[in-house]
């Protein structure tokens, strides 16, 4: 690393297109959820390629973003040492182990999932996934609490969307607009100081 | 060649509109692929889904194994189409952004569109209970009933009090259905 600052050389810091991909085909195919983040930003900071501020500006957009959050992230981390081949590269590596998995995962489903043990044993991982969904929706509504009218959207969005099929465009267009509106009002008093 | 178009378009639509990390998009792509499209079943939406908080990566992989049911005699291209849709247009976004990043960090705006779009995703994974559950193709007034109700809560609890993983808890709940949910 150069210790000029004004115009930073990264050539010590520098990974090839192949470790960019290597890096996050090794993430993607090993870790899980949250664990997946700590990976990258251990991968990315100890190896030079990025600052920690850097880092998580990058987990920032990647939240704020369409799309899976460390699949962006991947994407950010490559784009920033190795420009759109580096986002490339990322992209891939992060993408094409998880899809060589689900497709096993599918060749298995589709030969045993007629198998009574197996269907019990199915039945039951679905259960599973309902309450890890149930406790994800819990944990996110209790982030909201300190503003009733965002608790009340959350359970008008729920009742639209579950049993009148409102389409997603619409819902992020309408209530997505609300809780901005609703945000913009709040950041504006915070402003001008009134409480 | 029709459903290969049909694939792209559906799940090309839902990475455009899969903030919050995609979690709000489950119950338009139920809609779609199950109601619409015939691709998959109601019960198979719900395993497929939870194979995808199985394996590594990305829930929303599993897309992939929509597609792979999508098009007759040809899994495999199916499975690439839908998982083309599903990840590309949202990356594409994310490399786009890097240009406008600059200018977007120090606007208020950038908390403001993330707290703001949050109730609305949050409600979207409510929603997603729904459909999940109703999947789960166990009806709540019988033993299978109980028995589900039991575990959902475990896990949930277990969720938000412990720090176990999403797919160690499915797989204990897996064990749980082998012994109880044979049917």
């Amino acid at each position: 690393m150069s210790a000029s600052g004004a115009a930073p050389t990264r050539s010590s810091s520098t990974p090839t297109l192949f470790q960019i991909a290597a890096t996050f085909a090794g993430i993607s195919s090993t870790a899980f959820g949250g664990g997946q983040k700590a990976s990258i930003r251990h991968q990315v900071t100890s190896h030079g390629w990025m600052d920690s501020d850097e880092f998580m500006d990058g987990l920032e957009i990647a939240q704020v973003l369409p799309g899976p959050n460390i699949l962006n992230l991947a994407i950010y981390c490559g784009q920033r040492v190795r420009g759109i081949p580096g986002a490339i590269s990322a992209f891939l590596g992060a993408s094409i182990p998880p899809f060589a998995i689900i497709l096993i995962a599918g060749a298995l489903y589709f030969k045993f999932a007629a198998n009574p043990y197996v269907h019990g044993a199915l039945r039951g991982c679905a259960v599973g996934a309902l309450g890890l969904t149930i406790g994800n929706a819990l944990e996110l509504s209790w982030d909201e609490r300190d503003d009733w009218l965002k608790l009340v959207l959350i359970a008008v969005v729920a009742l639209v969307v579950a049993r009148f099929r409102m389409p997603l465009l619409l819902v992020l267009a309408i209530f997505g607009g609300a809780g901005i509106v609703r945000e913009y009002v709040k950041a504006a008093r915070k402003k001008r100081g009134v409480p | 060649m029709n459903a290969g178009l049909h694939l792209l378009w559906v799940f090309g639509v839902l990475s455009v509109l899969g903030f919050g990390g995609g979690k709000g998009i489950i119950p338009q792509m139920h809609a779609q692929a199950v109601t619409q499209y015939h691709w998959v079943t109601s019960t198979q939406f719900t395993q497929f889904y939870t194979i995808g908080k199985l394996v590594p990566g990305p829930t929303t992989i599993f897309a992939a194994l929509i597609g792979y049911s999508a098009i007759p005699g040809a899994p495999l291209l199916g499975a690439l189409l839908a998982t083309v849709g599903m990840f590309v247009p949202s990356s594409a976004i994310m490399v786009a952004f890097d240009a406008l990043w600059e200018k977007f960090r120090a606007s208020p705006w950038r908390l403001i569109v993330s707290h703001g779009l949050a109730p609305a995703i949050v409600g979207l994974v409510w929603a997603s209970v729904y459909t999940i559950g109703r999947g789960t193709s166990i009806g709540l007034r019988s033993t299978d009933g109980l028995i589900a109700i039991g575990v959902c809560a475990l896990v949930a609890l277990a969720t938000l009090r412990t720090k176990l993983s999403a797919p160690l808890l499915i797989a204990l709940s897996g064990v749980v259905g082998l012994a109880f949910l044979r049917q």
